[in-house]
């Protein structure tokens, strides 16, 4: 199963693609950092793959 | 070679310790279990630690370690979210880890030996995947590794009916990026996870070898109550304890005890050791703190008779009484029902509580 991950280009915090697509847009749970993460900020085939197995990674 | 610690998962069996926080920061002889997984890394020469979060006590996780610089490693974290098994985990960890080996330990496991003698088996040979094993008297009950005699494994059997061996993989392997490749391909399994079990077999028809380490000394996973209680006394049995605090003329001590500089044993009390007294903590009086009890911060303890058990902070322990083998979470109280009409125990109880009365 492709994992994916986006990183926080301002605090180096990784987050799962499941993650980001749950909430979508979210603050960068890195503590303290203000940072806004994206399901959007994935590039278009990882988010493509994603949706397409949606329910894989939901498991 | 790097390190992926993993601190997700529920804890839904250390309930109600793990309603407030995640379960690897319940404390050891006084110090969070994950705390012992970071501090084995260093020794084993690993500094650069990528921390896996689920979604339970991420901030205080960050808030206790935060770039770890206090603990004189480097701390990158990532997020799992969902416990999608431990494959997806160490997935999670791939662009961190980068084509370097890494050393993947679970936050909830606490071991004697370290990480150090599995790291230098897997370097002597181009392997794979290292694995962790341990001797076990009830092999059906974990996943279990068939071996060669030049310590190869030739096989993983999850949970077997009739066991090859008695060798029961531990929560610590250590891989090459080749397992990320292993990964991408696999299916979750029937419980709906990706297993890092899967992953390792996957290496092995690949044709990678798969080194084995043996370890002797103790392992506990921390997963249950009992757990807790069993790892504080093998940690204070083995460590060296320092009393830097005050023993008042008159109080009663012996064996090795612990003693943070800002507590005190007062005159009357009695303290048996192992046992560890974390900060600004007081045993006063006709208090009796017997052998493998850790105490943490901010508490007082008077009249009690407490062995074998763990009480984790901010606690006020006051009656005439006796607690043995027991866990107290935080801000935890026990005082006295003795004058109170009609007779009878007081009790506020929080979900998922267990009593013996
Ligand atoms: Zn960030």
């Amino acid at each position: 199963m492709r994992i994916i991950t986006h990183t926080c280009p301002a605090c180096g915090t990784v987050v799962a693609a499941n993650q980001l697509e749950d909430s979508r847009v979210m603050k960068c749970p890195g503590l303290g950092c203000q940072e806004v993460v994206r399901f959007e900020d994935l590039p278009e085939d990882a988010r493509e793959h994603f949706l397409e197995n949606r329910d894989r990674y939901q498991i | 070679m790097k390190g992926v610690v993993l601190s997700g998962g529920t804890g839904s069996r250390l309930r109600p310790i793990t309603h407030t926080g995640p379960k690897q920061l319940v404390p050891v002889a006084n110090k969070p279990v994950l705390e012992y997984a970071i501090e084995d890394l260093k020794e084993a020469g690993i500094t650069e630690i990528g921390v896996i979060l689920g979604n339970k006590g991420r901030d205080e996780i960050q808030e206790l370690f935060g770039d770890g610089s206090e603990y004189g490693v480097d701390i990158t974290y990532i997020v799992q979210g969902n416990p999608l098994g431990l494959a997806h985990a160490a997935g999670c960890a791939k662009d961190f880890v980068g084509d370097d080996d890494f050393v993947m330990y679970l936050g909830d496991n606490i071991l004697k030996s370290g990480v150090t003698e599995l790291v230098k088996s897997f370097e002597t040979g181009n392997y794979g995947a290292g694995i962790a094993l341990q001797e076990v008297d009830d092999p059906q009950a974990f996943g279990i590794a068939d071996v060669d005699n030049e310590g190869n494994v030739t096989e993983l059997i999850e949970k077997p009916d009739e066991p090859p061996t008695n060798l029961a993989l531990i929560g610590m392997y250590v891989f090459s990026p080749a397992v990320f490749d292993a990964i991408d391909e696999l299916e979750p399994s029937w419980r709906g996870e990706l297993e890092i079990t899967d992953a390792i077999q996957d290496l092995l028809e690949d044709g990678y070898e798969i080194d084995s380490h043996i370890v002797t000394g103790w392992w506990k996973d921390t997963g249950k109550p009992q757990d807790i209680l069993e790892a504080n006394r093998l940690v204070l049995e083995d460590t060296e304890l320092n009393t830097a605090g005050v023993v008042e003329d008159g109080a009663q001590t012996d064996g090795c005890i612990e003693l943070a500089d800002s507590s005190v044993i007062e005159d009357g009390a009695v303290v048996r050791g192992p046992v560890s007294i974390a900060e600004n903590t007081t045993i006063k009086s006709g208090a009796y703190v017997g052998p493998y009890t850790s105490i943490g911060a901010n508490s007082t303890l008077e009249d009690i008779h407490i062995e074998n058990s763990v009480v984790i902070g901010d606690s006020e322990i006051t009656t005439n009484g006796r607690i043995v083998d027991s866990l107290l979470g935080r801000n935890a109280n026990v005082g006295s029902a003795d004058e109170l009409l009609p007779e009878g125990r007081r009790l506020v109880v929080g979900e998922n509580s267990q009593l013996k009365l």
